[in-house]
This record gives structure tokens, C-alpha cells and sequence, in this order.
């Protein structure tokens, strides 16, 4: 199978199964979690089934274009189940088998392993999925997505593309990939890697990325009328109503500084202690963007909830 | 009579601790509600079994019914609950509400203390079945995990989401529902090899039943085959298995029917430290190694447990690769480290945060040089070598290999350094520095390891105490009670003694520039207490609390070997059957004495008799003894005691009142005494130490 037929088996799949087909996202980022189909889609009562395949960058993971399995940019498929159906796992195994892998022929294990994105203020519980000892995917219960409960609960699937790839066509280099007949990951990427790893830890104006930091931080309180003052218990204050309030431009400002925090620890400039303060700089924007778009679907009366009636 | 219930809840995979931590929780509340429920019988067995998708519990030897109940509860004082008139008070209502009963029903009991209310509660036994349907749902809320989730609709806390309930009672189904799932007697197999749902006839065949569907349900059971398995796989390898406890109990809870697949690498793995090729296999893969012979070379080999084997060539495989790619990882890892000597990392250190408090790591080996100077020349070290350990010490803290794999630490410094031609004595040092690791680990075996674990420790310690670190309860994140206990134990079981006074001021006195600490003294005191509990809790199982108590006591805070020299002593002595007079003695001695003025004793003023003969015997031995304990020889010193004044103390206090009314006798006597008891607590306090005569002897205590 070349890279885009495992997309192709993957996205009619899940199609068939109910998801919607939908698009990467249009900005940087490091999983398919930060998509705004899955961190604001699994906050909130309504039901929301999406698949799609997500570029993900790790500036810290570049390797120049000379290590076969680290890359600085790879691609996720993620799914997003939610509520999690009771028979997500028998889901799961069916997708290997479209993929021509038959599990049991196979050693295939869930091997613990709980996620936490602390920029996100998201966690969740869950599995890697190894099969003979290969990461294939992980596996999550969300548990909190921007420091709200979620309920119910999503349960997200992501596959690791080029590693399932590179299991299905017995190759030992990335780069050596098929992406389709005739061309290999490497004519695609190969470049791409020196040049990110180069400009990541090497090139990348640190004065630059840290006022570009400063700079959509500040956007996202404008966007959404944040207020400097807590209120009870640390909650967080708005000058805006909830419909006056631009989550989605907000989110997008989110989704940069996690980028520009990426790229800065990359360039090994950011210290250890500064590093816990950046954190929980993004942390408390994802979670006022987050606040923000509960507020919003709950004063839109949660429109997908009847949709899904209806549908039933 | 007797009947068998099983219960099966069905889940998810659960991660390998989990299991272990719910069947222990699972088995207590079952055996206290079956208790209060009455079920039990005297040949009640509770067993649990589980898998990473299951969590059972076996009752063996349940009654049939309840036993009929028919008993007399005694309540509150009659006066408590009924005014003299015999009006009811409120206790009297909340007593009779317990029952479930009407304070009609409360009748009078009287007994010695005086009467009481009481009830007679009657009620007939139910069948077990009944019983169970009952308590059944509070056994399994009260099942706890390390970590619990929500799934689906997220109104249920679990460890993972729960798909079925097995209830069985010999053959019958015991109804409940949990979790939105009813109860019954559908359980399903190996999740690959026995995908479908099936029913259990009855409890007693469980195990059979679920072995047929490819499930060692009893973790014991699938342990010894896995291990059997693996043996034998690595004899067929020619090898012999590395032992390793952790990844055994790991894998056995990763699988529901356990399978071993060898697989190999390229032999120029080998070529990495052996060290490097176990943690490779056993932190990212879960593989066990094996080895030529016991202790011997690693082969190019490894065992992987599976749980589901049905073509081993093509996991053989998969496996294979996923290996290489890691070996490569760190092969390229351990190249990338070897272009620079260690010393090149000196520099790094001094950007990393040892505390936020305390400075970088690279301010902290220079106190660790001067401490291991100071320390070497003291224990006779070369100091040189305990330097350059000291600072070469933490240099691989940054090196690619030990940011991968923590663990490594020290070992991979050594091997560098000896690849780099450093002393041998010092590379060894950079490993044996971070010993003991925990109460099982050796302690550093040569000198100038154990200087520079000494060195390392106490600027640890001291620095934390300086900025009020310190450990509370069940709180030591810096893990400084297992620091004050490496101290201890290199002193008392390793190469060098250790002066804690003068340790703890050479400490203190390096990070003069590096950190504002509390005040000198306030850290000496502190610290001081610290590893008096420490020892104390080291050594108190040995030889006893009170012996502990009654060498500190008398210890001067400096040579831990001095104070193990008196422990010994005083534990050596105590076998001995004369022991427990002598200490009633010196006791006696102590306190009679503890506020009366010292001074020399004028012989003229001496009774004839006892008191006389005890002083005789006292001044002929005196100096002896306080030679002996000036040397240390307390074993001596404490003979010299036991055998010269033993029998004179016991004969004085039988003979001879210590208080009499004439103030001049009376204080002389004092004297006597206060001096004996100041020369035998040179060695340890007497007055501290238990005695099994201590109760019945008031006079001892008043």
C-alpha cells in the first residue's frame, strides 16, 4: 500500500462508519489534537464523529533529513468518536484489517499510556497501540480538554502514518516510503526536513518568534475581551458576551504561540524555569478560548444535539 | 453444605499496575461485606485472578443461607435514654431507629455497671443468593485504581470502560446491575484467538472454561508458564536468561495467554555498552536479555512475551526492526557523546538548574570538589583522585545517551571515562557516587566513590535544609531521608568513617557565594535531629530503639563509627543474663543523682560495708574504664563495668539508704553515685534503656 492508498483505506473507512471527511488544519500544529475539530469539538454535550489527516510539526524532532524515523513534520490520522462508542476498540482493529493487516496474525497489545498536552490543558487516559512492538497509534479517553470536564467523553484515535507505512511496505527508512507509484517520501520531504531542522535550530529569529509570542497572546484576550481580574476561585472574567466574542480567530492566536513556544524551545532559548512560565502562558489562553466556546454553542442552544435527534 | 460465587468484571485493558491494585482492594471489601452479610463459613476461601481485560473474584466455601440471627444488643445507660418517669429521651428513639425497631421494643438490662438499655433483634437467614444481589454492586464500586477514567456518556468512573459482569452462584445467575451493565453468565475469551461472547455453566469451571478460550485468568498460574517459557526459549538459544523482577511482573500483565517470541539483532550492537542494549530492550519494548552464561556476554538475542503467537516469524520480524531502529538511536547517541571528552560538559552544568534556590549544577560540583577534598584527607584518601571524581562526576548528565536513558546515569560516565583513559579508580567513582540507590543497592565499595557519594549527599542535604526543604510525612521530594541514609550506611558499611559535625560545617561552608542558607547553626541543629532519626530508624529493628537512644544520647554528634562501636557494645552486653540488674542499677544511679551537684567524694565520709567496698572497687577501675572509652574500646570499657562494679552497685542499693537526713553523708554519697553514673554514660545512657524489671520496680522510675 503507497501512503496515499493507507489514506484512502483510512478516509472510507471511517466515512463509512459515520465521520465526517474533513481537512487538515490551516496553521501549525504539533498533533491533530490541536485542531479546532477536536479541541473545541470535545468540549461540550454535543455528539461529533470527524476524521481527517493532520500534518503535525515537532521542531524539537528534526533531524536534518538524516535520521530514517525522526521527522520535524509527519502526518496524523486522527479520528474523533464522540461519545466514545463501547465498541471503539472492534472499530479500531476493523480499520488494521482495511489496511490489509489481519490482528490476528499479529501480536497486538494496548500498552498503558496516558496523554497530557499541559499548553492545551488537556488529558486523557488511554493506550498505545503496538503491534509486534511497533507505536502504530495511540489511543485516548479525553478526560478534560482546556480545563473543562469533559462529558461525554471523546474518544480519539490517531494513527501514526509514516510508521504504519513503513510497517506495511517492509521499508527501514522513511524516506524511502512510496507516497504514491513512482515517488518516494523523500522526493517530497527530504529537503523539507534540512531546511525546517536548519531554520528550527539554527535560523529562526529568537527576537522574532518571542515578540510574535507576545503579540497573539495579547490578541486572544482582545478577541475575546479577557479580563486582567479573576474572578471566585480563579475564574476567568470577560468584557464580552459570549456571541460578541471571536473564539475561533482567538484559538488561531492560541495555536501560534504554541507554534512559536515550539520553535523557540528548539533554538534552546527558552531556560527550564522560563519554559513552566510559557506553558502556562498558552495554557490559560486555550483554556479562555475554551471557556469561550462552551459559552457560545450553550447561548446557539448547542445546535448538533438536535441534529442528532433528528438523524435518530 | 457450602457454595461457590464468581464474580468476572469484563473491561478494557487495563495497564499493568492497575490490576494488582484492584483485585487487592476487590478481595478486602469482599471479605468484610461478606462477613457483615454473614456468609461466610470457617473454610471460606477468597481468591481473586485477573487479566489485563479482567478482574475476578472466587468465594469458596460460602454458606448456603444466612445463619438465623437472634442476639441481645446492649445501648445506651437506661438513665441516658429514659427520663425517671419513663419518658423516652432521644437516644432512646435513635437506638430503637438502628434496629429498626420501636422504642417499645427496648427492654431494661442490668449489669454490673449498672442498666442499660437493650434490644433482641430476630431475624431469619436469607438465602446467600439474595444476600448477594445485595452487596454485590458495593464490591465493585469499592474497587479502586491508581487512575480512574470516565468513557462514553462519562457518568461512570472506572479503569478503563467496563463491557461485561459475570454473577455466578454454582450455576445460577446472581442479578445486578453495575456500570449500566446487567449481570450474567456471559464472559468472553482471548480478545484474537476466542473473540466470541460464551456462558459460563457454572463458577467452579471458570477457570477451565476461560484456559479452553486462551485466558490464564490466575496471575500466579500465567506467571509460572511465562517464566517456564522463557527459561526454555533462552536455552534454546544457547543463553540463559537475564533475570529482571520488574519487566516479569509487567509482562505477565500485559498478556492474557502468554507466549515468548525470540528475536535477534546485528551483533555490532554489541558493541554498546551492555548496560545500554538491556535498557534499550527493557524500556522501550518490554524484551528480556539473554546472556552466554550467568553474568556472562549479552547475546545478539532477545525473548518478547506476546499475547498472541499464531505466526511467530512475521512478529519475529516486526519486532526485529522496531529494535534495530532503536539500537541505532543509541549507537548514534553513544558516537555523538564520544566526540568530546566528558570535561567538555563542565560547562554545559553551568546552565542547568540543580535547585532554583541553590544554583546550577555547575556551582554545585565545585562544592562537591571541596568537599570530597576535605572528606579525602580526612579519611586518608587521595584527594587528587576524590577531586577530579568529584568533578567529573555529573558531566554525563549531559550527554544524549543519559538524557534518553536516565537510568544510565553514572554507569555511562564510567564507561566513558575509561574509554577516554581515566583513571580507573576515578571512572568507577563517576558510577559509585550515586550508591546506595535504595536500602537493596550496595554502597560505593572503594574510597573515592564513597568520598564523592558522601560529597554529593551532604551538599544535597545541607543545601535543602538551608532553604527550609525539609521533609515532612510522606513528602521528600528530594529524596533526603535516602541521602542521610546513604551517609550512614557508607560509614558503617563502606571504606570510610564519617565526622558528621565536621561534614556537615565543610558543606555549609561551601556554599558561602553560591546561596543565601539559614543560619549555620539553625542547619547544624536541624540536620543534626535529621540523622539522629535516621539512625534511628536504620537501627532500631537490630538492636532495639532503646539501645539506639542510649548510645546517641551519649554519642558527640561526630564519628558515625563511634556510635556503631558503642551500639554493638551495648547490644553485645545486653544478651548477657547479668545485664538487666546492671542497668536497674546504673538507672537507679542516674536518676537518684540527675540533679545533685558533682564533685569529688571524700572517702572519710564513707559508710563501712557497701558503700565503701562500691567506692574501693570504683576509683581502682575508673580510670581504666574512661581510658577505654576515650579509645573507643567500649566493649572493653562496658566488661570493666559489668564485671567491677556490677556486684558492689547491687550490693549498695540493697544495703544502703541513699537519702538519709544528714546532709553531709547524704550529699558525699551523691557524689559517689553522680560519678559512677557520669563515667558509665560516657559510654551510653543506662537511664535510657528498657527493662523488663522497669514496671515493677517503682523506685526506679520515681
Amino acid at each position: 500500500m503507497t501512503f496515499q492508498e493507507i489514506i484512502l483505506a483510512l478516509e472510507r473507512f471511517w466515512a463509512e462508519r459515520g465521520c465526517l471527511i474533513v481537512q487538515p488544519y490551516n496553521s501549525e500544529v504539533g498533533a491533530g489534537t490541536f485542531n479546532p475539530h477536536t479541541f473545541l469539538r470535545a468540549i461540550g454535550p454535543e455528539p461529533w464523529n470527524v476524521a481527517y489527516v493532520e500534518p503535525s510539526r515537532r521542531p524539537t524532532d528534526g533531524r536534518y533529513g538524516e535520521n530514517p524515523n525522526r521527522l520535524q513534520q509527519f502526518h496524523q490520522y486522527q479520528v474523533i468518536l464522540k461519545p466514545s462508542p463501547l465498541d471503539i476498540q472492534d472499530l479500531y482493529l476493523e480499520s488494521l484489517r482495511a489496511l490489509g493487516t489481519d490482528p490476528k496474525r499479529h501480536d497486538i497489545r494496548f500498552i498503558e499510556d496516558d496523554w497530557e498536552s499541559p499548553t492545551l490543558g488537556a488529558w486523557g487516559l488511554g493506550w498505545q497501540v503496538w503491534l509486534d512492538g511497533l507505536e502504530i497509534s495511540q489511543f485516548t479517553y479525553f478526560q478534560q480538554c482546556g480545563g473543562i470536564d469533559c462529558k461525554p467523553i471523546s474518544g480519539e484515535l490517531t494513527y501514526g502514518l509514516e510508521r504504519i507505512a513503513m510497517y506495511l511496505q517492509d521499508v527501514d527508512d522513511v524516506y524511502a516510503l512510496e507516497w504514491a507509484p513512482g515517488i518516494r517520501y523523500g522526493d517530497l520531504y527530504k529537503r523539507a526536513e534540512w531546511e525546517w531542522s536548519t531554520y528550527n535550530f539554527e535560523q529562526a529569529d529568537v527576537e522574532l518568534q518571542k515578540s510574535l509570542f507576545e503579540e497573539y497572546e495579547k490578541q486572544v484576550a482582545i478577541l475575546l475581551g479577557l479580563s486582567d481580574k479573576k474572578g471566585k476561585g480563579g475564574a476567568l472574567q470577560f468584557d464580552r458576551e459570549p456571541l460578541q466574542r471571536l473564539a475561533l480567530p482567538a484559538y488561531d492566536a492560541v495555536i501560534k504561540c504554541s507554534h512559536y513556544f515550539n520553535v523557540l524551545d528548539a533554538r534552546g532559548a527558552i531556560s527550564v524555569t522560563e519554559r513552566q512560565r510559557y506553558i502556562g502562558r498558552v495554557r490559560l489562553i486555550a483554556r479562555a478560548v475554551a471557556e469561550s466556546w462552551y459559552a457560545q454553542r450553550e447561548a446557539l442552544g448547542f445546535p448538533l444535539l438536535d441534529t442528532a435527534a433528528a438523524a435518530q | 453444605m457450602s457454595s461457590e460465587f464468581l464474580l468476572e468484571i469484563g473491561t478494557e485493558e487495563l495497564p499493568a499496575s492497575f490490576v494488582t491494585h484492584a483485585l487487592g482492594s476487590m478481595s478486602a471489601s469482599a471479605v468484610e461485606l461478606v462477613g457483615q452479610a454473614r456468609l461466610g463459613t470457617d473454610s471460606l476461601q477468597v481468591h481473586t485472578m485477573g487479566t489485563p481485560r479482567r478482574l475476578a473474584l472466587r468465594l469458596r466455601g460460602l454458606a448456603t443461607s444466612q445463619p438465623d440471627r437472634d442476639e441481645t444488643i446492649m445501648g445506651p445507660p437506661w438513665s441516658a435514654a429514659f427520663e425517671t418517669d419513663g419518658t423516652p429521651k432521644k437516644a432512646a428513639a435513635g437506638f430503637a431507629k438502628k434496629h429498626g425497631l420501636a422504642v417499645e421494643d427496648l427492654q431494661k438490662q442490668t449489669t454490673e455497671k449498672g442498666d442499660y438499655v437493650s434490644v433482641r433483634v430476630r431475624e431469619a437467614g436469607r438465602p446467600t443468593g439474595t444476600v448477594l444481589a445485595e452487596i454485590l454492586p458495593q464490591i465493585c464500586q469499592r474497587i479502586t485504581f491508581p487512575k480512574s477514567m470516565r468513557w462514553g456518556a462519562g457518568e461512570i468512573s472506572f479503569g478503563r470502560p467496563i463491557h461485561w459482569v459475570v454473577s455466578l452462584l454454582d450455576s445460577d445467575v446472581i442479578g445486578f446491575e453495575f456500570a449500566g451493565v446487567q449481570a450474567g453468565r456471559a464472559t468472553r475469551g482471548h480478545r484474537f484467538l476466542a473473540p466470541d461472547s460464551f456462558d459460563l455453566v457454572e463458577a467452579s469451571s471458570y477457570e477451565d472454561a476461560l484456559e479452553r478460550a486462551h485466558v490464564l485468568v490466575d496471575l500466579d498460574r500465567r506467571k509460572e508458564r511465562m517464566m517456564a517459557d522463557l527459561l526454555s526459549s533462552a536455552k534454546a538459544l544457547n543463553g540463559v536468561l537475564e533475570p529482571d523482577a520488574f519487566l516479569a511482573d509487567e509482562c505477565v500483565s500485559l498478556v492474557e495467554e502468554p507466549f515468548t517470541v525470540p528475536g535477534s539483532f546485528d551483533e555490532s550492537f554489541l558493541e554498546l555498552p551492555d548496560t545500554v542494549v538491556v535498557s534499550v530492550m527493557r524500556d522501550h519494548q518490554r524484551y528480556f536479555a539473554v546472556r552466554a552464561s550467568e553474568g556472562g556476554a549479552l547475546l545478539p538475542s532477545y525473548l518478547n512475551v506476546v499475547n498472541t503467537a499464531q505466526d511467530p516469524k512475521t512478529i519475529a520480524k516486526g519486532n526485529d526492526r522496531v529494535l534495530r531502529a532503536r539500537l541505532a538511536d543509541a549507537r548514534f547517541f553513544v558516537e555523538e557523546d564520544r566526540k568530546s571528552p566528558l570535561e567538555d560538559r563542565l560547562q554545559k552544568l553551568e546552565s542547568v538548574v540543580f535547585q532554583s534556590k541553590l544554583g546550577t549544577m555547575g556551582a554545585k560540583v565545585r562544592r562537591l570538589q571541596a568537599n570530597a577534598g576535605a572528606l579525602a584527607e580526612r579519611a586518608g584518601a587521595d584527594p587528587a583522585a576524590c577531586v577530579e571524581a568529584a568533578r567529573l562526576c555529573k558531566t554525563d548528565l549531559e550527554t544524549l545517551i543519559v538524557f534518553e536513558f536516565p537510568e544510565l546515569q553514572g554507569e555511562m560516565g564510567r564507561w566513558y571515562a575509561l574509554r577516554e583513559g581515566i583513571d580507573p579508580a576515578i571512572a568507577d567513582a563517576i558510577r559509585d557516587h550515586y550508591r546506595p540507590q535504595g536500602a537493596d543497592d550496595v554502597v560505593p565499595g572503594q574510597i573515592v566513590g564513597a568520598v564523592v557519594a558522601v560529597a554529593d549527599r551532604i551538599d544535597t542535604l545541607v543545601g535543602c535544609f538551608g532553604i527550609g526543604l525539609v521533609p515532612s510525612g510522606s513528602a521528600d521530594p528530594f529524596a533526603l531521608r535516602r541521602a542521610a541514609l546513604g551517609i550512614i550506611r557508607i560509614a558503617l558499611e563502606g571504606p570510610i568513617d564519617v565526622d558528621l559535625q565536621q561534614l556537615v560545617d565543610g558543606a555549609y561552608a561551601a556554599y558561602t557565594g553560591d546561596a543565601q542558607l539559614a543560619p549555620a547553626a539553625d542547619v547544624r541543629a536541624s540536620l543534626h535531629d535529621f540523622f539522629r532519626g535516621r539512625i534511628r530508624a536504620m537501627l532500631k529493628d537490630e538492636h532495639g530503639g532503646d539501645v539506639v537512644d542510649a548510645c546517641l544520647g551519649a554519642w558527640d554528634g561526630t564519628s558515625l563509627r563511634d556510635l556503631r562501636s558503642r551500639i554493638e557494645a551495648v547490644s553485645e552486653l545486653g544478651a548477657a543474663p547479668e545485664f538487666e540488674a546492671l542497668t536497674v542499677a546504673f538507672k537507679r544511679a542516674f536518676n537518684i543523682t540527675k540533679d545533685s551537684e558533682r564533685g569529688p567524694f571524700d572517702s572519710a565520709l564513707l559508710e563501712a560495708g557497701a558503700e565503701s567496698a562500691l567506692a574501693e572497687r570504683f576509683q581502682t577501675v575508673r580510670d581504666q574504664i574512661r581510658t577505654a572509652t576515650g579509645e573507643r574500646r567500649y566493649a572493653d570499657a562496658l566488661k570493666l563495668v559489668a564485671q567491677e562494679l556490677g556486684a558492689p552497685i547491687d550490693r549498695f542499693f540493697e544495703e544502703v539508704f541513699v537519702m538519709v537526713d544528714e546532709a553531709g553523708i547524704r550529699e558525699n554519697r551523691l557524689r559517689l553515685l553522680g560519678e559512677i553514673a557520669d563515667t558509665v554514660n560516657g559510654i551510653a545512657h543506662f537511664h535510657q534503656l528498657g527493662t523488663k524489671l522497669q514496671r515493677s520496680d517503682p523506685s526506679v522510675s520515681a
